[in-house]
């Protein structure tokens, strides 16, 4: 099941600290930490604690992110939603952590079936004044095991939160994985709040009261996110000229369809991106360059189509799956006809 | 007179605290206290907000910013993963129990051993003076000028006493930080029981962490800014009012750290 499949992939590699409050549907990640805690599975995995709500746990991370430990959680929509307060905080702080997300159906309570609705919010307004975290959109367990991996090391090497954006359906499903390739990760942490220990002390901080002083901090963020590489798939692209734009489990679903078009004589291809945050939007614009119809899939009313349109600057179709529909093959081969 | 710099506090650091709050007063019993039990170069100080975020440009040792009431989270996360650091915040009345309080029970209730020192001047100060959870009622604030009506805003909250419902925390006080003023025929002098007292106190909650257990001391302290008060009169007021709302006292010593003679 995924959601065993990430709670090991984390233990494998590196995890020192769990910190979590259940949420449905992301609660079996917690309870599969917590056996894997209680077995010793990896000695480095020092702490597991459920703590008292989501806005705890985001500062629980900050916390133990901020003394240079791999500290993660598990969350949905209404959790990361308290959570938006730290993330600004450990944004600007430049605090390593990792968040993963399993999208539930939203606004409000919702439901607890898959949707990709929080999309807009984790790519876009992920806490007050700009603060933004990478996203990573899993199409696999297999990928969402190494999405894990990639994380912690990402978290470490840009001290940024990280968030891992999946849904109900990669969480509950079963496939069989190769957990052997996953080699513990090694993070640096001589920038970290430990206590001095005879040198100079070690300020994590994000208030900076003078305009000047605070646009360089500012600026130095900006020139760290630029750094970071944008990742994307291709599926039969290249002569593509009906292009599929999807992420996560609505990307599984575009291939099937794009191959049972090709079968019926339309060629049609999958543009898949990996990172949702940086946007892969070069890469988009070769994908697309050859196409004439271009349709963006999405378990929501729409909301990468716009970062899609930004790039491809023309007009994008759309096919969206609302209030936790799972995505149906048949529906998006009708739409091409 | 020879004047010993503290190696916790930044050399040079300039008081930019208002004339006669006693933040200051608070900042440098922690320096002095970290000193005396020999573990400046592992404490780790977590910020707040309100006036006590300023803390960071006098104290000398490592430091975490933390949203707005969060401190005892975040110290609860660094201390899971750093058992061996000491982990501290001043936290005021606003961020620790308006805001934070949830915050605050869950890691007094776990008994994570960190210290929280908590300065009670009655109002949100670095705001401008509004209604605090600890404002007394009647008193004239920004959000309340016709004085707290306890009817609609509840009475104070006494925080000290509410922590002693849990099993969790092993040090509970609350101590008077402002000096008493004893008026003379031309002048007015300042007492120093309270200093002595609220040094002790700083390093019975440092001492009780280290033994492993959750420390908490309320400091009543003044805000003559926001009070509107000369300095004088806000001491007064401190001993007048504060205390009788706010009773000093030893709530709990569970390792017995005040009789102990450092």
């Amino acid at each position: 099941m995924g959601a065993e499949a990430i709670a090991e992939a984390a233990v494998d590699a590196g995890l020192e600290a769990y910190f979590g409050y259940p949420i449905t549907p992301s609660s079996e990640i917690m309870e599969n930490l917590a056996l894997l805690y209680a077995s010793h599975r990896n000695d480095k995995f020092k702490v597991y604690f459920q703590s008292a709500s989501e806005v705890e746990s985001i500062n629980l991370l900050m916390g133990a992110g901020a003394a240079g430990h791999i500290a993660m959680t598990a969350t949905s929509g209404p959790g990361l939603s308290l959570m938006a307060e730290g993330i600004s905080y450990a944004y600007t702080s430049e605090i390593p952590l990792v968040i993963v997300n399993v999208n539930r159906g939203g606004p409000g309570l919702g439901n607890v079936a898959p949707e990709q609705s929080d999309y807009l919010f984790v790519t876009k307004s992920l806490g007050h004044g700009g603060s933004k975290a990478i996203v990573l959109a899993p199409s696999s367990i297999q990928e969402a095991m190494n999405q894990v991996r990639m994380a912690f090391e990402l978290s470490f090497k840009f001290r940024i939160p990280v968030i891992i954006l999946t849904d109900a359906i990669i969480i509950h499903m079963l496939e069989s994985v190769d957990q052997d390739h996953l080699l513990p990760v090694s993070v640096d942490s001589g920038w970290s709040a430990r206590g001095r220990s005879g040198g100079e002390r070690h300020l994590i901080n994000s208030i900076y009261l003078e305009p000047d002083e605070f646009r360089k901090i500012k600026v130095k963020l900006e020139e760290k996110w630029k750094a970071i590489e944008p990742l994307s798939d291709c599926f039969m692209c290249d002569d593509a000229e009906t292009l599929f734009v999807a992420y996560g489990i609505s990307a599984r679903i575009a291939m099937e369809a794009a191959t049972e078009l090709r079968e019926k004589g339309i060629r049609a291809g999958v543009f898949r991106p990996i990172t949702l945050n940086p946007f892969p939007g070069k890469m988009l614009m070769d994908a697309a360059s050859n196409s004439s119809r271009i349709i963006a899939i999405e378990m929501n009313e729409g909301q990468m189509v716009h970062d899609v349109q930004y790039w491809v600057r023309r007009d994008v179709e759309l096919v969206p799956f609302i209030g936790g529909i799972y995505p149906d093959t048949e529906e998006v081969i009708e739409k091409c006809k | 007179m020879q004047v010993k710099q503290l190696s916790a506090v930044i050399p040079g650091a300039v008081n930019t605290y208002c004339p006669g709050c006693e933040h200051g007063l608070l900042l440098k019993f922690i320096a002095m206290a970290l000193e005396e039990l020999g573990v400046t170069e592992k404490a780790i100080m977590v910020g707040s907000v309100g006036c006590s975020t300023l803390a960071f440009k006098f104290l000398n040792v490592d430091y975490v910013q933390a949203p707005h009431g969060r401190a005892p989270a975040i110290m609860t996360g660094i201390k899971e993963v750093e058992p061996g650091a000491i982990v501290f915040a001043v936290q005021g009345d606003g961020d620790a129990l308006s805001i934070g309080l949830q915050e605050l029970i869950h890691a007094a209730n776990r008994g994570i051993p960190i210290t929280v020192f908590m300065y009670n001047n009655m109002v949100f100060g670095m705001t401008g003076g509004q209604m605090a959870p600890t404002t007394p009622e009647g008193m004239v604030t920004t959000t309340t000028p016709f004085g707290r009506n306890t009817k609609a805003s509840g009475p104070p909250i006494n925080s000290c006493e509410l922590l002693s419902c849990l099993s969790g925390p092993s040090y509970i006080r609350r101590v008077i930080i402002a000096p008493k003023p004893i008026q003379l025929k031309d002048r007015v002098m300042y007492s120093s029981k309270e200093a002595n007292e609220s040094y002790r106190a700083v390093v019975s909650a440092l001492k009780t962490q280290m033994m492993g257990g959750f420390s908490y001391v309320e400091f009543l302290g003044t805000c003559n800014v926001n009070w509107k008060m000369s300095i004088t009169d806000s001491k007064k007021y401190a001993h007048e009012v504060s205390a009788k709302v706010f009773p000093p006292r030893l709530f709990r010593d569970r390792f017995g750290v005040d009789s102990i003679e450092s």
